[in-house]
Order: C-alpha cells, then sequence, then structure tokens
C-alpha cells in the first residue's frame, strides 16, 4: 500500500487542515488561558507606595545580574509559610505578591536554590563591603560555598597603584590576596548595590488581602497569623 | 480547552479521516519491508511472514541501522 | 589492494538527486517511476546530513560547556579567571548547545527525511531548507556567543537577544517549515501518518511559542508566565513532538509490525497538545502567581497520564514479545530505551507537579536530573537511533565498525544512569536540608556535594560517547567509493527462501511427517 492516489483533492488539503487548525487552536486556547487572561488580571497590579522603582546604578547592577546568569543559582521568592518553611529559614517576614514585582523586567524569580532566596538579601546583608568581599571570593566568608568567584568585576592593583577615588576591598583571612589591593570596579559597585536593593519586607495592605483570598479561596496568610 | 479538540476531531470524523485505522497504520511499509526475513523472528513468525507476503528477502548490512547484519549485539 | 573490485550495479541508496535520471534511464524507467523511497531519499539527502553535521558538532560543543558547567559546580575555583567562562554563562551555553543546537538539528534533520518517506514525494524546497538550517544555525551560534559575552535577554531558555540572533532563527526556522510544508502539501499518500501530525505540529508551534516567549513588553510575574509557558512548552512540542514522530516511525518499520493502536494514536498526539500547554506554571508552584494558574498547571500535569499512557501502550506494546530485536538493532535499542524514557520522565514530572511533593524537590537538582532524563534519556536517545537508521541509507552502505557502535552505546547508557541517579540523590539531600529551617544553609549545599561528583562523572562519560559517536560519523561520511562498490547495494537484496536454520528445521520437519 504505497502511492495510491487520493480520491478527491479536497480530502488530502482537509486532512492537512485539520493537523495544522487543530494544531494551532490548541495552542492558541493555551495561549489564552495562561498569558492573555493573566495579563489583563494582572494589568490591575499597583506598585507599593514602600516600593521604589531601580535607580539607574541599580538596573545596571541587575543587568550584571543577569549577565553572569545568578538566576540559575538564586531564587527571588518567599513562598507561603501554610506551604513550606521559606519563612521559618529567615528569607523574609512574609510571602511575596505580584506588587512586589512590578519594576521587574523581566522576573528574576528563579528556579534552583544552589544558593539563598535573594529577594530579601538587601535586609539580610545591607553591608556594601560584604557583598564586594563575596563577589570577589565567596570562600574568603563562606569556606562551603559553591559560588563561583567573579574577580574580572575588580582591580588588582599594586598598593602604590591605589588612586584616592578607589573603592578598596578588604579580603580577610587566609584567602586574602598577598600584595595586592583589591579595587572594586563600576560593575561590581553596580551589582552589589542592586543586591542591598532587594528588600520586599514592607507589609501588604488590607486590599490586597482581600484580593488574594479571593483568588486563594478562602484562607489568607500575613506572617504566619492565619485569617479566614 | 477541551472543546476545540472536541469539535476537530468530530469534523474529521464526519470527514471520514478515522474510518480505516488498521489501513493507516500500515502506510509506512511497502512490500520490501514486510518480506524482510527478520533475524529476532522465531522460525514460525517468518513462515508466517512468508505465506503473508511472499518471499521473503535478506536484509542488506545496516538494515537494522548498525553495522554489518548480524547483530552487533550487546 | 590487488585485483580491482567487481564493479556491481550501483546501489540506490546513498544517491544524489542528479544520479537519479541516469539509474532510472539504465532501468528503462522514467524518474518519476523509480521507487518512492529512493527518490524520497535522494531529495533529503544533502539536507538531512549538513544538519547532522551541524548537531553531533553541537552535541560536542554542548558537552563540553555541560562538563564545564558541572565540574565548577563542586571545583567553584576552576576557570573563575575569565568572565566568558563564569558558571552562569557557560551553563546557559550548554543549555542553548544542547536544546536548540543538537537536538533540533538531529531531530529536523530527521524530520526532513522523515517527511518525503511518509508522504511519498521528494522533499520539496530543498536548497530553501538547507539555507534555512544555515541560518538557524547562525543564530543558535550568535545566541551563545552573546551569551558567553554577557548579553542575556533575561529569562531561562530565552537567553539569546531577540535582536542578534532572532531574525536568524526566524527567517531560518520559517525557511525550514515552508520546505516541509510545501512537502505535505505535495503529497501522494491517501493518509498523514502519525508522524506527519507531529512533524507539522511542532513546525506550527515553535513560531507560536517562540512569539509568545519573546513578546518584549512583559513585566513582573506577567513575564513568568510568559518565561514557562515557553520553556516548558519547548519541550513539549518542539522536542517531544518531532522526537515522538521519529519513534511511531522506526519502532514499528524496523519491526515490520504496525503500531499497537492506532486509535491511541489520535488519542495520544491530541491530549498531548491539550495538557501539555497548560503544565508550564507548574514551574512556579509556590510563587506569586494567582493560585488558579498554579494549579490550572498541577491539574494539566497530572492530566498528562492520559496521552504518556496512550503513546507510551502504542509504543511499547508495539516491541513487546520482540525484545530479542533490540540485540540486531541499534535503533531500535536507542529509539526504545528513549520511549521508555519518555514514559518515565512524563510520569516523574506529573508525581513531581503534585504541591506536596513539588515542596521537596522545588528549587534542587532533582528538577535538572529530571530535565535530563528527557532532553537526553528521551530526545537525544531517540536522535541516536534516528541517526543510526537514516544516515546509511543515504552515504550508500551500513555503518563501519559495529564496535564502535556498541562502545557509543554503553558510554552513553552508562553516563546517563550514573548521571540521572547522582543528581536526583543530591536534589531530594538538598530539598530535605532545606525544609529543615533547623539546618544552616551551608548544610544543603554540602550534602550534594557526592552528587555533584557523580553527575560529573555521569557527563564525562557521556562525552566520550559523543566522541565516539562523532568519529562513526566522520569515518562512515569519508568511506571511500570503493567500499560503496563493494558492498551490496541497499534495495538489490537477495531473496531468500528459507534461512540456513529454517531448511534444516523444515528437513527435519518434513522427516517427521513421513514418518510412518
Amino acid at each position: 500500500m504505497s502511492a495510491a492516489p487520493p480520491r478527491h483533492k479536497r480530502d488530502m488539503m482537509a486532512q492537512s487542515a485539520l493537523v495544522a487548525l487543530g494544531a494551532f487552536a490548541v495552542m492558541a486556547s493555551a495561549i489564552c488561558v495562561l498569558v492573555v487572561v493573566p495579563h489583563t488580571m494582572l494589568r490591575t497590579v499597583q506598585a507599593p507606595p514602600e516600593l521604589k522603582p531601580y535607580t539607574a546604578l541599580q538596573l545596571r547592577g541587575r543587568a550584571s545580574y543577569i549577565a553572569n546568569g545568578c538566576l540559575y543559582c538564586h531564587s527571588q521568592q518567599v513562598r507561603d509559610p501554610s506551604f513550606t518553611t521559606d519563612i521559618d529559614r529567615g528569607w523574609g517576614s512574609r510571602a511575596t505578591v505580584p506588587e512586589d514585582y512590578v519594576y521587574d523586567r523581566p522576573h528574576l524569580l528563579g528556579t534552583m536554590r544552589t544558593g539563598p532566596d535573594l529577594i530579601n538579601v538587601g535586609q539580610r546583608l545591607p553591608d556594601l563591603d560584604w557583598h564586594l568581599i563575596h563577589l570577589y571570593d565567596p570562600r574568603a566568608l563562606s569556606p562551603w560555598s559553591i559560588m563561583p568567584a567573579f574577580p574580572w568585576m575588580f582591580e588588582e592593583k599594586r598598593s602604590a597603584d591605589v588612586q584616592s577615588g578607589d573603592h578598596v576591598v578588604r579580603i580577610p583571612g587566609p584567602r586574602a590576596p598577598r600584595n595586592l589591593t583589591i579595587v572594586a570596579r563600576p560593575e561590581a559597585l553596580a551589582l552589589a548595590d542592586y543586591l542591598i536593593s532587594l528588600k520586599r519586607q514592607y507589609p501588604m495592605p488590607d486590599s490586597l488581602r482581600a484580593r488574594d483570598r479571593m483568588a486563594i479561596g478562602g484562607v489568607v496568610h500575613d506572617g504566619g497569623h492565619d485569617r479566614e | 480547552m477541551t472543546l476545540v479538540p472536541a469539535l476537530v476531531l468530530a469534523w474529521g470524523w464526519r470527514r471520514g479521516f478515522f474510518h480505516d485505522l488498521e489501513g493507516q497504520s500500515r502506510i509506512i511499509f511497502d512490500e520490501r519491508d514486510w518480506q524482510l526475513a527478520r533475524p529476532w523472528e522465531s522460525e514460525v513468525a517468518r513462515r508466517e511472514r512468508a505465506l503473508a507476503h511472499g518471499t521473503l528477502l535478506a536484509p542488506t548490512p545496516g538494515e537494522w541501522g548498525g553495522a554489518g547484519n548480524d547483530g552487533a549485539a550487546l | 589492494m590487488s585485483a580491482p573490485p567487481t564493479t556491481i550495479p550501483r546501489g540506490e541508496s546513498g544517491l544524489e538527486p542528479r544520479e537519479i535520471d541516469a539509474v532510472a534511464r539504465s532501468r528503462g524507467l522514467a524518474p518519476e517511476d523509480l521507487d518512492v523511497r529512493i527518490r524520497a531519499d535522494a531529495s533529503s539527502r544533502w539536507a538531512v546530513l549538513t544538519l547532522y553535521g551541524v548537531a553531533i558538532v553541537w552535541l560536542l560543543v554542548g558537552s563540553v560547556f555541560g562538563d564545564i558547567a558541572s565540574m565548577k559546580l563542586h571545583w567553584p575555583d576552576f576557570l573563575t579567571r575569565q568572565s566568558w567562562l563564569t558558571f552562569g554563562r557557560v551553563r546557559t551555553a550548554h543549555l542553548h548547545a544542547v536544546n536548540y543546537g543538537w537536538a533540533t538539528a538531529a531531530l529536523i534533520g530527521t524530520s526532513l527525511w522523515l517527511m518525503p518517506r511518509l508522504v511519498h514525494t521528494e522533499l520539496k524546497g530543498v536548497r530553501t531548507a538547507i539555507i534555512g538550517s544555515a541560518l538557524f544555525t547562525v543564530g543558535v551560534a550568535v545566541g551563545i556567543i552573546a551569551v558567553l559575552m554577557g548579553y542575556n535577554d533575561g529569562m531561562e531558555w530565552l537567553e539569546a537577544p531577540r535582536y542578534a540572533a532572532g531574525p536568524f532563527l526566524v527567517v531560518g526556522g520559517g525557511l525550514i517549515g515552508l520546505s516541509l510544508f510545501r512537502t505535505v502539501a505535495a503529497r501522494k499518500t491517501a493518509h498523514l501518518y502519525v508522524s506527519v501530525w507531529y512533524i507539522l505540529g511542532a513546525f506550527i508551534w515553535f513560531p507560536m511559542l517562540y512569539i509568545v516567549g519573546k513578546w518584549p513588553t512583559y513585566v513582573g510575574v506577567e513575564s513568568a508566565a510568559a518565561n514557562w509557558f515557553f520553556a516548558h512548552n519547548v519541550l513539549g512540542f518542539w522536542l517531544t513532538a518531532m522526537s515522538l514522530g521519529a519513534a511511531y516511525y522506526f519502532i514499528p518499520k524496523v519491526l515490520g509490525r504496525p503500531v499497537y493502536s492506532y486509535q491511541l494514536s489520535v488519542v495520544g498526539f491530541w491530549s498531548l497538545a491539550m495538557f501539555y500547554s497548560l503544565n508550564g506554571m507548574h514551574h512556579l508552584v509556590g510563587g506569586p502567581l494567582p493560585t488558579w494558574m498554579i494549579t490550572t498547571s498541577i491539574v494539566a500535569s497530572v492530566f498528562m497520564f492520559i496521552p504518556v499512557v496512550a503513546t507510551g501502550i502504542n509504543l511499547h506494546m508495539t516491541v513487546i514479545g520482540r525484545f530479542g530485536a533490540l540485540r540486531y538493532s541499534p535503533t531500535l535499542r536507542f529509539v526504545v530505551i528513549g520511549a521508555l524514557c519518555y514514559t518515565a520522565v512524563s510520569l516523574q514530572g506529573s508525581f513531581t507537579a503534585l504541591r506536596e511533593v513539588n515542596r521537596l524537590t522545588h528549587f534542587t537538582h532533582w528538577t535538572v536530573a529530571h530535565s535530563h532524563v528527557g532532553g537526553y534519556g528521551f530526545v537525544t536517545f531517540i536522535a541516536f537511533g534516528a541517526m543510526y537508521y537514516v544516515v546509511p541509507r543515504l552515504v550508500g552502505h551500513e555503518w563501519p565498525s559495529a564496535k564502535l557502535i556498541r562502545w557509543h552505546f554503553n558510554l552513553v547508557l552508562g553516563g546517563i544512569a550514573i548521571y540521572v541517579v547522582s543528581l536526583s540523590w543530591a536534589g531530594v539531600l538538598q530539598g530535605l536540608a532545606l525544609l529543615d529551617p533547623q539546618l544552616p544553609f551551608q548544610v544543603s549545599v554540602e550534602r550534594t556535594l557526592p552528587g555533584l561528583y557523580g553527575r560529573s562523572l555521569g557527563g564525562i562519560i557521556l562525552t566520550i560517547g559523543h566522541l565516539v559517536f562523532a568519529y562513526h560519523f566522520w569515518i562512515m561520511l569519508r568511506m571511500p567509493d570503493l567500499a560503496r562498490r563493494t558492498r551490496p547495494p541497499f534495495h538489490d537484496a537477495q531473496p531468500v527462501l528459507y534461512t540456513a536454520e529454517a531448511t534444516a528445521d523444515h528437513a527435519q520437519a518434513s522427516h517427521e511427517r513421513h514418518r510412518p
């Protein structure tokens, strides 16, 4: 049974059309459900007053975060305490909500926690120099860390070459490079500034809790207190 | 979401695309495929094949995607 | 080399289009009356061999990036001096090279070979397909180089900069699709076999997904929804679709037996389309999205049971009772294991989407291991099996070395087993540690280290297997014309009434029948 010519040319077209149109239609429906409808719903999401847009320096830092793939080891979301232990672990005081991400283009929610969640790292670790040391050599601060080092975001100068405007980073402990002074480049400063800006601890207003109550269906949590 | 493929399939059924599914599953075979003597088939299976499709043909080296014909066995 | 070899009539496989006329004339036939298989294979020859060559290069490139990335996780000070080698860029380069490079090229090549065979006509627009393939390859390369240089659009699976790489990918992919659609339009068969649906589907779906994924105006969590809509569906509607199209052809074809139940093929195709498309949000369980979206995806993930069982029954039941064939056919060995991995990875996925399980596995290496059961155990194995079947038919002779095939198979099977077991184990330990707030984060890292070493070992074994395969492909293409002429041509098979054992059995049986 090989090259039997079809009875009607229309039948030939119809079979291809069935597959093609059917395939298209199913995908189009899915796009409506998971992309278009959420888009219309999420359009009403307002920026919380406590959340400021990223500054130009922070945006440069965010671009560096993306360029260097920080996303592939770090997440930026706190999950609900009724579901899991993110809050107990100290990664935030409440679950994060869509409002927390209105200035994020694109999102950096992440899917791996090879490293800790970072959405509130600015709250936990607000010190600029801590971040600079950590970026230069994570193991200088956490010997167990498997995070990559980013020495190329820094200049390694001889002491004599250090200039007055340089931001010098003093690396502690046995891993300090000998006879070299570490100076942060603008990229490191921007990235650190971005990380320090990551704080989503302001409380969720009542109006948002009401919205979420409708979405989740009755049970709303707020910093660990159950409310019906 | 269920409606769309259901409608598509219903239309297809009315056009008669699902009437000879058994035949449709055979469309990828030609005479040679049916007649090839497959080394893993039992003698009974091979006789059945010869009865149904005629004299069996020897497979060419590499017929099954390997080197030679006898197996490249694990 | 002593006496010149006996000239055997030129074989009918490994023909190029320009040779068709001569072969036809030598038989006293018009070219269009030559066996449709010969014409189909001749028409797709250059496009397919080019794509396969490109695919193998990407496989090697992607393997090296993967090995480097893997080693960086347990040797974090490995290759940290250069920015372009930082983990976050190398990992992405690996993902793109193996998915958009290797798997895509190998499966498109296979689809271009399959389509003419399936619709009984020559491949239309061969030059278009080859140009399209070249452009697409450039697009993937531009994307990877850009990522290594630090240009990244910021969403997983969608990193390649849209204005630098996008035009090449879109135009290239479009030209290949055009060639395929034209071939289907010119078909001579009465029906479209299921593999045609999957291939057509893939080429309709991928552009839709790309547009959704690369839309430039998303903000905030809506970008997350679009991101995972794309990333999950590119697996199901691009890689899986073409892989299943191939499996539905090669398994019955080699076995000489139709698929177990063609009705199930219909069910499998349409239920895959319906349910898979809604799965994407299961990457965001617990995340800051409207709960109804995530629940929809979890439910759809569980409903995936239907297409997966339908397809699984179909493919596995076709093989039942004939597992002996795997000893003789490398194609079947790879494709059947690939199909088993499809069932496994899908059931694993449905299970992992459930909130209670996801609570443990989300954000851990378990997910990466899962993705390799799919991308490697399923897609890559099917690509290997397809290539083993197709290439001899395009170059006119069998693979030169059974030993190299055996080494390839054993290495990649062993490698992926070690990979998946080590990394899944690491993921579970990591997940358990993360769930216990009494344990500092440090513990989750330390407990994964043995598994990360295991994954590197698995990865290196896989890479060696790929080198073996690449070498074999190279010598296969380079075999001199002489070898082609001295081996029996592909389609000029010698008829045999019975095999030797059969003759003995027959004699035995007839002797017994004639006993008083």
